[in-house]
């Protein structure tokens, strides 16, 4: 197992304070946690990628950077007004 | 071991330790204010040290250029995403954006005018 792989696994424990802090509080701090996940998730994709050595899925972790703004942005929109 | 593999090891130990303490942060501050500020270190300090370490191992490569790419979206996008999230929160529980003539914002002690 390399350093990368490592440093994935425990990443991915980051995971589990988001989610808790996703289940509790109001609306407005679930949805930080939520946008706190989607960084973690695009730190843990880069990782991934380089513990793998396949530079296609580096693609991926560009694609979680966009869609975790895309998807904060609609939730603090609709949050602000609507729901 | 090699420098180059000890720098890469310490470089992943500060991005993963970052992650790990701006994560444990979101659930000790119970404020949502308070907790976007731990949107910024992870974006920042930790995709720099992980980008170090890609550095360190690829070179400039392909690779290189793909994790540049990642840090200036986080950086650019979470900066965005986090004053558009602290604007809407603020208009839910005040109904308005802008700060009004009898709200009391709370400063510093150094930041306030010298009398």
């Amino acid at each position: 197992m390399s350093l990368w792989m490592i440093a994935a696994a425990v990443t991915l424990f980051a995971l589990v304070p988001c989610g808790v802090a996703a289940f509790r509080g109001s609306a407005f701090e679930r949805l930080v946690a939520l946008e706190m996940a989607g960084v973690v998730q695009t730190i843990l994709l880069v990782l991934l990628a380089e513990a793998f050595h396949r530079p296609a899925t580096y693609d991926l972790a560009v694609a979680m950077a966009f869609l975790t703004f895309g998807g904060g942005l609609v939730f603090a929109r609709f949050l602000e007004r609507w729901l | 071991m090699s420098a180059a593999q000890l720098a890469i090891g310490v470089s992943l130990l500060i991005s993963v330790s970052g992650t790990l303490a701006c994560c444990i942060a979101l659930i000790a501050i119970k404020d949502v204010f308070g907790r976007m500020h731990y949107l910024a270190p992870i974006t920042s300090v930790t995709m720099c040290a992980l980008l170090t370490a890609v550095v360190i191992r690829e070179g400039w490569s392909v690779e290189t250029g793909k994790t540049v790419l990642v840090l200036f979206v986080l950086l650019l996008v979470n900066a965005v995403l986090t004053h558009a999230t602290a604007r809407a929160a603020r208009i839910r529980l005040y109904g308005h954006w802008s700060p009004q003539t009898d709200e009391h914002i709370p400063t510093t002690q150094s930041s306030g005018p010298k009398s």
